[in-house]
């Protein structure tokens, strides 16, 4: 083999095997990259919470409620009368509150004084906490009550006007513009769904000792991740 | 032995050079031939990456011995962008370990040919050694990028510079002792071979590679339903005066970062008008996330959101400097919020006392809820990171070698008039209901 042989066996080898790998690692790219073209891909879309909380019963409450506060397109006034959120639930009382215990650890009840609407420190706080605690709920419910001290067309006043001072609270403390499209108020004063002490249990405003009487003079306010 | 440069009347120059240049040569050609290897692996990581799929890299020094996924030095470093060029022309850009390839196998051929064939004349060592000097200059280029830039080394790297040494070192001894007297060489024909072997290779590279779909780049992936930011949860980013993009990301997530740093070395981000929506892949204020794949992302994300203030005009320097910090500390700060979150939140307070009093309050809660709440609105995927330029979101596959090709193909002028062309999505149902108060009624007599 001449010398002029060798240097031109060896420059073919040196430039064909880098060419060959190349130019197969190429092919092989191609070919995969058409492979997968079109295959599905397995990406979760963001996406509003809907817990498996959230039976037909209570969306068909949160949709009257949501209607019926002007948080949906087309919804009325703000604010609920107590019959017809009896009407709208078409449950009895125990059941209504039913719908609403697997949320006890996303609700919180904020506690008033006998006769009073005013909001304490710690109920103020205990708003603000659970207001932040959005995550993925659509819907911001306060669902407020009052004892049964008192005539019925009082007790009514007083609970509407105990949610309507959770709602004030928020405004002047958050300013968000979505408050009037999330919050829906439900005011039941004393003729439905009174909730029994069992709820004095649940995380409150108050901490103090606590009865069917008290727990009564509340709002429960609490997101809901239901998508309607 | 006769010292090199004392030739005697009877000596025969060619079989001594063969003799003394023998050992210093097959030390040179052992060079080129490993570093062709490790130009060859780090070239087929490269190329694997071209089909647009996730792949594990070689981080062995044996191929085939030890693939490590994501996060490795090799990773970063070909993710990095110094690791190919001509990346706004080409998809990926040309590798320079392609070139390392072909300058290899051209120094394997070179040495080779004067082992095989012996009696090397002083110029042809001579050139042979000037070549060698391209590899430990590029050896000393990308040794100092890879530590200082990238802060990673990469083990096949690292054997392309030992290669790059050995085949110096080879050269350079056979040049030293070769006895042969000086005399004119063919350099322009070397040399010619040399840029041959680069130009052949690249060649071979652009024809073969896949090529991409210049619509599908130009149009992106997918819209936004809406851009607007009524809740102002956008931080601004740096970047230039051009057009409005927004970047979807996990402060504590690695894939980000990078993202960030192909995007900042590359001078399309001075084309954009960048915001970062933040949306942090951790349960304790994502629901979406049913793991913390970065825990403590959280507590980082209301730290920036803090430092830019919830109300008002934005402190956009307070800002970038807590996601530059987190970006920096990443693997730190997720060890340290998987142990306690509460000790990040310390961490956070201390390094920056602005957020102080703000940090973990109800106000930044809500606002990162809205952030989070954007991405709902516009149904995004729950990924990070993601760009949107304009509306149009870049395809995921597009973001990593692919960045530069895609970002300039979409700023282009035929990109955005694609872009214009592409009809926007309905805002999705879940995040906006909007059920008619007549078909509530038909519900509620629907169910009595």
């Amino acid at each position: 083999m001449t010398e002029g042989q060798k240097q031109l066996g060896l420059l073919g080898v040196a430039l064909a095997v880098p060419i060959i790998l190349v130019a197969s690692w190429a092919r092989a790219a191609n070919t995969r990259l058409h492979e997968s073209e079109g295959a599905a891909k397995d990406v979760a879309i963001a996406s509003v919470s809907d817990d498996s909380y959230c039976t037909p019963q209570l969306k068909a409450i949160i949709r009257r409620v949501a209607g019926a506060c002007g948080l949906i397109e087309g919804g009325g006034g703000r604010g609920c009368q107590p019959m017809e959120a009896k009407k709208v639930a078409a449950l009895s009382g125990d059941d209504f509150n039913a719908l609403f215990k697997p949320l006890a650890k996303r609700a919180h009840i904020i506690q008033f004084d006998s006769s009073k609407t005013e909001l304490d420190p710690e109920a103020a706080t205990l708003i603000e906490k659970a207001w932040s605690d959005q995550r993925g709920a659509s819907f911001f419910f306060v669902v407020s009550r009052a004892s049964t001290d008192g005539a019925a067309d009082y007790n009514e006043g007083l609970s509407r006007d105990r949610a309507k001072g959770v709602l004030t609270h928020l405004q002047s403390k958050f300013k968000d513009e979505d408050l009037k499209n999330q919050v829906g108020l439900l005011w039941l004063g004393e003729q439905f769904a009174q909730l029994g002490d069992e709820f004095c249990g649940w995380n409150r405003s108050r901490s103090t000792a606590c009865t069917a009487m008290e727990i009564n003079r509340s709002a429960f306010v609490a997101w809901i991740d239901c998508a309607i | 032995m006769q010292p090199p440069d004392a030739v005697d009347a009877d000596f025969e120059p060619g079989s001594y050079a063969a003799t003394a240049t023998r050992t210093p040569l097959i030390i040179a050609t052992a060079g080129a031939v490993l570093g062709s290897i490790f130009a060859a692996l780090s070239t087929s990581d490269f190329m694997q990456h071209l089909d647009r799929q996730v792949h594990a890299i070689h981080c062995s020094f044996i191929p085939g011995a030890g693939k490590e996924l994501g996060e490795s030095g090799c990773k970063a470093v070909m993710m990095s962008p110094y690791s190919s060029f001509f990346r706004e022309s080409t998809w990926g850009g040309i590798p320079v370990s392609l070139w390392a390839l072909a300058t290899f196998a051209f120094l394997a051929y070179r040495a080779g040919v004067l082992l095989w064939r012996g009696k090397p004349t002083r110029a042809e060592t001579q050139f042979l050694l000037a070549a060698t000097l391209l590899p430990v200059l590029m050896t000393l280029v990308y040794g100092f990028l890879s530590i200082v830039k990238v802060g990673e080394t990469c083990k096949v790297c690292v054997g392309i510079y030992v290669a790059s040494a050995l085949v110096f070192v080879g050269a350079l001894m056979a040049h030293l002792k070769n006895p042969a007297p000086p005399e004119q060489g063919r350099f322009p024909l070397w040399f010619a071979e040399g840029v041959g072997f680069v130009a052949v290779l690249t060649l071979v590279y652009l024809l073969f590679t896949p090529s991409p779909d210049v619509k599908t780049s130009m149009t992106g992936c997918g819209t936004l339903v809406s851009g607007d930011d009524p809740n102002a949860v956008m931080i601004p980013l740096p970047s230039g005066t051009g057009e409005a993009a927004i970047e979807v990301l996990d402060p504590l997530c690695p894939a980000c970062k990078a993202f960030d740093e192909r995007l900042g070395a590359s001078s399309l981000r001075n084309k954009l008008d960048l915001k970062a929506v933040l949306f942090p892949l951790d349960p304790t204020c994502n629901w979406m996330v049913t793991e913390a794949l970065h825990p403590g992302a959280c507590a980082v994300s209301e730290a920036i959101l803090c430092a830019a203030g919830l109300t008002g005009e934005k402190d956009e320097k307070a800002s970038q400097d807590v996601l530059k910090w987190a970006f920096k500390n990443q693997e730190k700060l997720r060890e340290l919020a998987e142990k306690d979150e509460g000790a990040l939140r310390n961490k956070l307070e201390a390094t920056f006392p602005k957020v102080k009093g703000c940090l973990g309050g109800t106000q930044v809660k809500a606002k990162l809820t809205k952030s989070l709440r954007w991405a709902v609105a516009n149904a995004i995927p729950v990924l990070t990171p993601q760009l949107f330029v304009g509306n149009a979101r870049m395809c995921d596959e597009d973001s990593d070698l692919g960045l530069e090709f895609t970002l300039s193909k979409m700023l282009s002028k035929q990109g955005k008039q694609a872009r214009a062309a592409v009809k926007r999505p309905a805002p999705p149902k879940a995040a906006a209901p909007t059920v008619a108060p007549k078909k509530v009624a038909e519900e509620e007599e629907a169910n009595p």
